[in-house]
């Protein structure tokens, strides 16, 4: 269970709502990037996102659109904003076929798994795997183990994330979706680690 | 408020067409339609040169003073308004142009003629909390209206309606249940069991139609993440197999037999069927006096489900028994079978038993309470929708026992649709007239918009937001 959380978080710097889509390209200040979520079911990627963009998931707000695909800007120190479109996955074994319709054009690919669960880091790495095989070549990995406030049950430890993270050069963190620890820093740091587009190229396609 | 958008949109386009300042872009419209008649089809050809038209004339419209002054939003609407009048005139020579896209549909929706009939919503890993097997019904309406449209962004918006009301669904049951909020886990399986349901008209031809000929910088973010959706359903319904939902080869086998046996047995025995329903004369007309009232069937898009009281649940579970007496032990409730369904009531003891489950189905107005309003009204609309989509599901009209309202509508919107292509055809036919058809352009509305109005508001009132 990863979301139903009582700590109130809304003060992620958010511009824009989830539905707005005016259809205007990157430029070099701001920069619209497609984000994949992927990882095995149940290991809390949509509270993640969820946890993101609304801060917090309250039951009490008026959610009507559902946590599959999300979008949320953010505002960097250099004045750069970020608009995140994410992309949800179905985590099960039987939809592991279909993922590479999602992530074809991805500029980043987040890769959860749950700290007390192996089975869901295996998972993690075929991931990573496929996606060194199959995702654009310049996409921006990160792996993420969440669930990190159930400390109890961590089966997962943080060396072995670490030390995967570091031999395939991506960038590694644990978060909680259910406290909001590391959520807001992990999409901070994936926008640090985009690729800038060249002022000259985004003239040309206005 | 999108409906409103987007025929403002292309009446406001057509208007501005009408300008002689336009003369340029009726030309250029006019003979860009032309170029399509005398090739033959070729899809990737054709695609990028309609990508390539809409580009090239947006860039036009904004350099034009019709356009002065205008914000991106009348911007847009204008390439909008574009994008459904060349699609409309160009739909008879795109869509199922492909003698090979053609069979792959027919495949598709042969497979899923065949699943929808013994696929449960535990083979796709949808859990208990989630399934609502009566509301999705909505969202199975959605999808098949895709055919309603020529334009690719209307039946875009068919598919993102259906999205939208699963979410919807799967929103309000998380929050009921106090269940992490739904994300793709949740969503794509409940969409593939929708469609399957649903199994939509034409599915593969029109999703290869939108990913031609929608305007590729408007199926973005969301559209874009939702459409994706429907085209990896329909690449795992493609593959389906024992192993892709979790059953055993053996009876996989056997399930998709009875089905094609049923299927087949169906097609057979059609005409006998109806007269069977014939003696049903009570039950047709029950429903045609709800037919009669059953004017705007979406109207109320608060799924009728939310406070679905004990029917739903005594329904949902009578379904299993009643499946358990049928001779096709291993098929559960689908919409093809309702025709043999009802023959199996008539030589069923029980029938009785099964009727007890609906409070209604022998009360007098006098039993009535205010209170039964509501659940009486969600059970109403359950009961229209179903017999919507099971009429559809059929693939035939409605039978004549049923000749009420329903089949009224039906043939009030293949009426629409012929006057709407005769509003086009005219200009179809002599295209290859220049003078003609231009002149038929100035002086008419480019295409008859009071018949696109009319098509377009009773039928999107769940869009309000998705391109806001």
């Amino acid at each position: 269970m990863g979301c139903s959380a009582s700590l109130p978080d809304r003060s992620s710097g958010r511009l824009a709502g989830p539905n707005s889509e005016n259809g205007g390209a990157s430029d070099a200040k701001n920069l619209r990037v497609k984000l994949v979520l992927l990882g095995d079911s149940g290991v809390g990627k949509s509270c993640i996102v969820l946890r993101f963009v609304r801060g917090q998931f309250d039951p009490t707000s008026k959610v009507t659109v559902g946590a599959s695909f999300l979008s949320q800007t953010i505002a960097l120190q250099d004045s750069t904003t970020v608009k995140f479109e994410i992309w949800d996955t179905a985590g099960q074994e039987r939809y592991a076929a279909l993922a590479p319709l999602y992530y074809r054009g991805a500029a980043v690919a987040v890769i959860v798994y749950d700290i007390t669960s192996p089975d869901s880091f295996n998972k993690a790495q075929y991931w990573v795997k496929e996606l060194q095989k199959h995702g654009s070549p310049d996409i921006v990995l990160a792996l993420v183990g969440n669930k990190a406030d159930l400390h109890e049950k961590r089966e997962v430890p943080v060396q072995d994330g670490i030390e995967y993270a570091e031999k395939n050069g991506m960038f590694f963190i644990e978060t909680s979706a259910k406290t909001a620890d590391n959520i807001n820093q992990l999409f901070e740091e994936i926008a640090k680690r985009l690729p800038r587009p060249a002022p000259s190229t985004t003239q040309q396609n206005p | 408020m999108e409906n409103t958008d987007v025929f403002l949109g292309l009446q406001d386009f057509l208007e501005r067409m009408r300008q002689p300042s336009a003369a340029d872009f009726v030309k250029s419209i006019k003979s860009f339609i032309v170029s399509f008649s005398n090739n033959a089809p070729d899809p990737e050809r054709d695609s990028a040169a309609v990508q390539d038209f809409f580009a090239r004339m947006e860039i036009d419209f904004r350099a034009h003073p019709l356009w002065a002054g205008c914000s991106e939003e009348e911007l847009d609407s204008a390439g909008e308004g574009l994008e459904k009048y060349v699609m409309t005139k160009l739909f008879p020579r795109v869509f199922a142009s492909l003698p090979d896209d053609v069979k792959l549909d027919e495949q598709l929706y042969e497979k899923m003629a065949l699943v929808q009939q013994f696929i449960r919503p535990e083979n796709l890993d949808i859990k208990p909390t989630f399934q609502n097997e009566t509301s999705w019904l909505l969202a199975q309406k959605e999808l098949q209206k895709i055919n309603m449209y020529k334009a690719p962004r209307d039946k875009l918006v068919c598919i993102l309606n259906c999205c939208k009301v699963i979410n919807n669904l799967l929103m309000k049951a998380s929050v009921a249940s106090n269940e992490n909020p739904p994300g793709a886990d949740e969503f794509l399986p409940v969409l593939i069991y929708v469609t399957l349901k649903a199994n939509p008209p034409q599915l593969h031809l029109n999703l290869l139609y939108i990913q031609r000929y929608r305007r590729q910088s408007r199926l973005v973010g969301e559209a874009s993440y939702f459409f994706t959706n429907m085209l990896s359903v329909e690449s795992f319904i493609s593959n389906i197999d024992a192993n892709a939902i979790s059953m055993d080869e053996s009876e996989y086998d056997k399930n998709m037999e009875t089905a094609r046996a049923l299927l087949s047995g169906l097609s057979a025995d059609l005409d006998g069927q109806y007269t069977q329903k014939g003696q049903f004369a009570g039950y047709g007309n029950r429903s045609e006096s709800m037919e009669t009232r059953h004017q705007h069937p979406n109207a109320n898009k608060d799924p009728a489900a939310q406070s679905r009281s004990s029917e739903t649940n005594s329904r949902g579970k009578k379904i299993p028994n009643e499946k358990d007496n049928s001779p096709f032990s291993k098929i559960p409730s689908l919409s093809d079978l309702e025709n043999k369904g009802a023959t199996i009531l008539v030589t069923n003891d029980q029938a009785n038993q099964v009727f007890r489950e609906y409070p209604y189905l022998f009360a007098n107005v006098g039993d009535l309470t205010i209170s039964d309003v509501e659940d009486l009204l969600n059970n109403y609309k359950q009961l229209a929708f179903k017999y919507v989509c099971l009429s559809n599901g059929l693939g035939v009209t409605a039978p004549s026992s049923y000749n009420s309202h329903t089949e009224f509508h039906q043939h009030t919107e293949t009426a629409k649709q012929q006057e709407l292509s005769r509003a086009i055809e005219p200009n179809d036919e002599t295209s290859n007239d220049t003078d003609t058809t231009d002149d038929a352009l100035k002086k008419e509305p480019l295409i008859d918009d009071e018949n696109l109005e009319s098509r377009l508001s009773p039928d999107q009132e769940v869009s309000p937001e998705w391109y806001t």
